[in-house]
């Protein structure tokens, strides 16, 4: 059979996908990952996989317990709430709302941050001195607070509590970013093309990115983290997502009232985001690892 | 140590000004007129109005009115609260130290527990002890604080029966409100029951602590552990390895030292992070702390009160955190040099 | 080093905790001898005549103060308080009290009285009320609500003092519910020697802020949104109360109230949820009364689209009030047809039950010109009353129904005391929201909740003020006979049907739970709580349980 090549490549993967090749031999970030991946199948496909309406409810089916309890029902698996809504069916928009939203969050920010990280690691002087003071007075505001500000100004609901996850992320990302970008300017590689004549716009695209995206993606899984756990503290503290949304923090704050009748209405939202965040964070870890491994290479 | 003092003054200068400015534009974000929104005297009668209006300078440009509400500021006015109708600066007051001591104890508790678990991780790098320590911290900052909140309180209030749930303290015992802080009004109080006021304190301070404790604990617990491997790393313990000193020596006169200093440096900026997370925990447990106060004003669209009370909290996490850049500076002189923001 | 100085003082510390846990039982006298009560609300004000809050009532009008004449037993007959003995003329109009001679006022930190209660209190209670030149009416707003409803200054000629101890109040016509509004939660007595005091301080406003009264209890603390504190008014003209202290706990969670009592940190708990879960445990009882009361569905009929009768009606068939009593009330309530509980005396068969009907409601849309539907905001309930245990619950089920006629429900919710000022200005398009009877008089559900008058002082959030309405609940206030009354407020509930300016949904029960060791009746069928009677039974259980809890607090702080 004849060779479509004449010689013998050596083939350099990408640093993004050496990373790749490390992540995948650790199981517990492999776990994470399938995980993860099911958030965000189920995230998407939530209105068809749904057995139940997630906001009307079957009034004749009241507070009933999960379907191992004895007083259980087949057909509501995870039980319903006061108004016999369906658990499970409020649950899985519920990953739309709470981790789908998360992740809609982070890619903006990511982006947002990215290019302003990018562009103020070009500029120096005053206009960098500035920046680096209002990152750190910002930086310095934890997140969750500052998601509180935004929504006290813009008032409770689900889209502002969006946009405040997506102001309290970009500080974060343009930090990474001028930093890597900053680093990597220094390195030989940078300086080659640079000398080739290249411009800052090329090389940052088609030399730095390429070696920062996985430091990215780092800190995407840790804004994850966060934003998860944000939106649902706003949603709990009902400044987030309101009545009748099942965002997970808001069906865990409706189901306060029924803490002690109906304990599930509290237990599996939390399980829910334990959960989300958890397999997001083992992602993240994955890749930590994995970068450390690929250094000491 | 002047140059260095002299660049956080600046930063904290820099970072006073961007917070009232800030608070100051959000009177004119907030809906409605933004001389109510700042003074909070909604049930002003008209000539109460003008004096108002004169006092904030409205009549002038935003530079002065800027200028005029700093003079407020400085002068400890933060108007008054449009539910209630009271001093901001007084209620804050009240509040704040019950935050204040919250944190700390629950600042202590995961210092006391994080660190020396991030320790023992570092000396077992790589063992099964380590992962263990990993896992179980990694699961600490990924549990929701509401969730976890409500969890410690079914578990230990109602079916063990262990701790109260709520507030700061039983309300049989009249303790006189003098600084705010629980432990020191009843220390001051001449109350007959004086010492088991003290113990029922104690009691109520256990569990909403011990909440708050759990995320920044296991954020101890990864600096802790990446500090002390990178000090076992080091050359000087090699060293002090070479002159046959016993592990127990190594870890205790030079590791821990060493590897505390680095930490210390996160203590403020988790400290920041531990305070919000207390805001949460306040309302679960019915803590008469600023964070359930500001959050009860967001629902009352209490204005005023909102952005003082962000304004009081922001500006107390910032000065904690210029503190402890201090006081690390003062353990680390090779801190004092570093250029700002490394 | 550091470290192990640190451990000693944690040692030291637990070590002591324990010492202290153990050795003494002063503390348990301290709880023996108060009643922590865990409220659903803070008070306005400490000043019941200013407000038709529950839960101010609550806070005040039993504990602080009394009245001239109460009402006892379970028939509610008229009984003696302050006024010993009343004497009516035939004709009704003149109406004498004989007050007590041996009642004394609170003393406390801020007023200690020189003389016992005689006419002077009485007169000066009623002409701040009565008067607008009186200089205490205007402090505090001037507003007093149930005595402006009841229309007391057309009623009132004169408030005349016969001698020290006797009284006489003239009225321009003879009124059937006039002794039965007296004995209201409303009509407590002040102090005119506080009230000269205030004055000469320049205080005035204090006299609702910082209350003197003659009640079992005197107010020692109160910290807004935290708690209320209580002393024993220890020269009390009955005997004084069991209990020293008495502190309201003021807990607006349903779930932190319900909590504390499971983690027993209060004794006695307002309006608690999960009631199945209270009867699981053996050492708490749930307690309920059968309170006259309404929890309704209003209309701002100032505001578009509710002044439209056929949309009001149109929202009345659209709502299944069958499903709000199983969700909400969990079934133990009546389904209200209308303002009047069936066990009023003046209930009447002949009105229409409610009909759940949403193609006619649908239809009756159409006509009014809404075939696209619209939005609307309702504004629920924050916290749990009797009239209605769940507010939220019941707006997002509302919320459910009405979507299905096209109609687009925002719930709006508000901190309670917010949310009352904010109806009272009309901010509002329609609202959750209900009515507790002071007085077992028919007139108390008619006039309070309805009457033009109620419309002026923001009583009446639904803002209707029909003249017909009106002239029937004065003509049955004016006649004595009970028949001819009856068919008065039965004409009065037809029109109600009619013009619905809201839509009445059920008649609850109170509820109460409580620690098994608190003795004495503490729930009313009508008007506010009372704590005077009071007591507490000292458990030896109670004493080893607490033993065992500080051991338990040191161990698991060791393990910390």
């Amino acid at each position: 059979m004849a060779r479509d090549k004449i010689y013998l490549e050596e083939v350099f993967p990408s640093p993004f996908m050496q990373l790749w090749q490390i992540f995948r031999k650790t199981p517990v970030a492999m776990a994470g990952f399938s995980c993860f991946i099911f958030l965000v199948i189920l995230a998407i496909f939530a209105p068809i996989l749904a057995p139940h309406s997630p906001i009307d409810g079957q009034l004749d089916m009241l507070l009933l317990p999960p379907a191992w309890h004895v007083d259980g029902n087949i057909s509501y698996l995870l039980g319903t709430d006061e108004l016999g809504r369906d658990m499970l069916s409020r649950l899985m928009y519920g990953t739309s709302l709470t981790f789908g939203l998360s992740f809609i969050v982070v890619v903006i920010s990511l982006i947002v941050g990215v290019v302003i990280g990018s562009l103020s690691a070009l500029t120096s002087g005053i206009k960098s001195s500035f920046l680096n003071h209002f990152l750190d007075v910002i930086l310095s505001i934890p997140s969750l607070l500052l998601a509180i500000i935004i929504v006290a100004i813009l008032g409770p609901s689900i889209s502002n509590t969006v946009w405040a996850v997506v102001m309290v992320l970009i500080p974060q990302f343009v930090h990474i970013t001028r930093y890597a970008v900053k680093e990597e300017s220094r390195k030989d590689y940078v300086l080659a093309s640079r000398l080739d004549g290249a411009s800052p716009f090329r090389i940052l695209y088609y030399s730095i990115f390429p070696n920062i995206v996985d430091r990215i993606m780092s800190q995407a899984t840790l804004a994850q983290s966060a934003a998860i756990l944000d939106i649902a503290t706003l949603g709990f503290l009902g400044l987030g997502a309101q009545i009748p949304l099942p965002e997970w923090g808001a069906i865990l704050a409706n189901g306060l009232d029924l803490f002690y009748i109906a304990p599930w209405t509290v237990y599996l939202p939390g399980l829910a985001i334990l959960f989300a965040v958890v397999a997001t964070n083992l992602v993240g870890e994955g890749i930590r690892h994995a970068l450390k491994l690929r250094k000491e290479r | 140590m002047l140059v260095f003092a002299l660049r956080r003054l600046n930063l904290f200068i820099f970072t006073m000004l961007l917070l009232t400015l800030l608070s100051f534009s959000l009177s004119f974000l907030f809906p409605g007129d933004a001389i109510i929104n700042i003074s909070g005297a909604i049930n002003a009668t008209p000539s109460e109005l003008v004096e108002i209006q004169k006092s904030y300078q409205t009549d002038r440009n935003i530079f002065w009115q800027y200028s005029a509400y700093l003079r407020h500021i400085v002068n400890g006015d933060l108007g008054l609260s449009m539910a209630s109708q009271s001093k901001i600066s007084s209620e804050v007051l009240n509040l704040l130290p019950a935050t204040i001591e919250l944190s700390l104890v629950a600042l202590l508790i995961a210092m006391f527990v994080g660190i020396p678990l991030g320790f023992i991780a570092a000396i077992k790098h790589n063992k099964p002890a380590d992962n263990i320590i990993l896992s179980v911290s990694m699961l600490g900052y990924s549990i929701p604080i509401f969730w976890l909140g409500l969890l410690a309180i079914l578990t230990f209030s109602i079916n063990l029966g262990w701790l109260p749930s709520a507030g700061q303290i039983s309300l049989l015992f009249e303790i006189k409100l003098v600084t705010g802080i629980k432990f020191i009004d009843i220390l001051l109080s001449d109350s007959p029951y004086k010492w088991q006021a003290f113990a029922d304190a104690s009691a109520h301070i256990i569990l909403p602590a011990c909440v708050i404790a759990v995320a920044p604990a296991t954020i101890f617990v990864r600096l802790a552990r990446t500090s002390m491997i990178e000090v076992l790393e080091t050359s000087y313990i090699r060293a002090a390895r070479a002159k046959g000193l016993s592990f127990q020596q190594i870890i205790f006169r030079h590791a821990i030292r060493n590897a505390l200093i680095k930490i210390i440096r996160h203590v403020g900026l988790q400290f920041a992070n531990l305070v919000t997370i207390a805001m949460v925990t306040e309302v679960i447990f019915s803590w008469p702390g600023i964070g359930r106060w500001l959050i009860e004003s967001i629902y009352q669209r209490d204005f005023t009160a909102i952005h003082s009370g962000l304004l009081v909290l922001a500006c107390f996490i910032f000065v904690v955190h210029i503190l402890t850049d201090f006081i690390y500076a003062a353990l680390n002189p090779l801190a004092r040099g570093n250029k700002y923001g490394s | 080093m550091r470290m192990n100085s640190i451990k000693l003082i944690v040692i030291t510390y637990l070590s002591l905790l324990t010492l202290w846990g153990c050795s003494d039982e002063s503390i348990m006298s301290l709880s023996a001898h108060s009643i922590i009560y865990c409220a659903e609300g803070s008070p306005e004000t400490f000043n019941p005549q200013l407000v038709t809050s529950g839960t101010t009532i609550d806070a005040t009008s039993n504990q602080l103060y009394n009245r001239l004449i109460t009402y006892q037993g379970k028939d509610n007959t008229l009984t003696p308080a302050l006024a010993k003995s009343w004497h009516v003329t035939r004709n009704g109009k003149k109406i004498t009290f004989y007050l007590r001679k041996d009642v004394a006022f609170h003393q406390t930190d801020y007023f200690t009285p020189s003389r016992l209660l005689n006419a002077d209190d009485v007169i000066f209670t009623f002409n701040r009320i009565l008067k607008p030149d009186h200089p205490f009416h205007l402090v505090s707003g001037g507003s007093y609500p149930f005595f402006q409803n009841i229309k007391l200054n057309q009623l009132v000629k004169e408030v005349e003092k016969i001698n020290n101890y006797t009284i006489r109040f003239h009225l321009s016509r003879a009124d059937s519910a006039f002794l039965a509004n007296l004995a209201t939660d409303f009509a407590i007595i002040l102090s005119a020697e506080y009230a000269e005091q205030l004055s000469k301080q320049k205080l005035k406003a204090n006299i609702d802020t910082h209350p003197i009264g003659t009640g079992p209890f005197k107010l020692k603390e109160y910290r807004v949104g935290s708690l209320i504190r209580f002393y024993r008014h220890d020269q009390y003209w009955q005997t004084p109360a069991k209990i020293e202290q008495l502190v309201f706990d003021i807990t607006p969670s349903n779930t932190g109230r319900l909590t504390k009592l499971l983690a027993k940190e209060c004794d006695v708990t307002a309006y608690p949820i999960a009631h199945e879960k209270i009867a699981q445990h053996n050492d708490l009882t749930l307690e309920a009364v059968t309170a006259l009361n309404v929890g309704y569905f209003g209309f701002n009929v100032k505001k578009a689209p509710f002044d439209n009768k056929l949309v009001r009606q149109a929202i009345s068939y659209a709502i299944n009030k069958k499903v709000l009593l199983e969700a909400v009330y969990q079934g133990k309530a009546e389904l209200a047809n209308t303002l009047l509980p069936n066990s009023s005396w003046a209930f009447d068969d002949s009105i229409p039950e409610h009909e759940f009907n949403p193609t006619l409601a649908k239809s009756l849309l159409e006509v009014a010109g809404f075939a696209q539907g619209f939005t609307m905001d309702l504004w629920a309930m924050p916290v749990q009353r009797p009239y209605n245990p769940n507010a939220i619950t019941m707006a997002k089920l509302i919320q459910a129904d009405l979507k299905n006629i096209g109609i687009k429900v925002n719930i709006v919710s508000y901190e309670w005391n917010t949310f009352l000022s904010r109806l009272k200005r009309g901010d509002h398009q329609s609202f959750l929201l209900g009515w507790s009877a002071d007085n077992p008089d028919p007139d108390n559900f008619f006039s309070p909740i309805l009457s033009c008058a109620a419309a002026h002082t923001g009583s009446n959030r639904t803002f209707w003020c029909n003249q017909t309405y009106d002239d029937i609940i004065q003509k049955a206030l004016h006649t004595t006979n009970i028949s001819q009354r009856k068919k008065y407020y039965l004409q009065a509930m037809k029109i109600l049907a009619q013009e619905l300016p809201l839509l009445p949904i059920a008649h609850s029960k109170r509820y109460q739970a409580r620690v098994n060791n608190v003795t004495g009746d503490i729930l009313a069928p009508f008007g506010g709580i009372s704590f005077y009677h009071v007591a507490k039974k000292a458990r030896l259980e109670t004493i080893i349980k607490t033993e065992n809890t500080n051991k338990n607090n040191t161990v698991n702080l060791g393990e910390n």
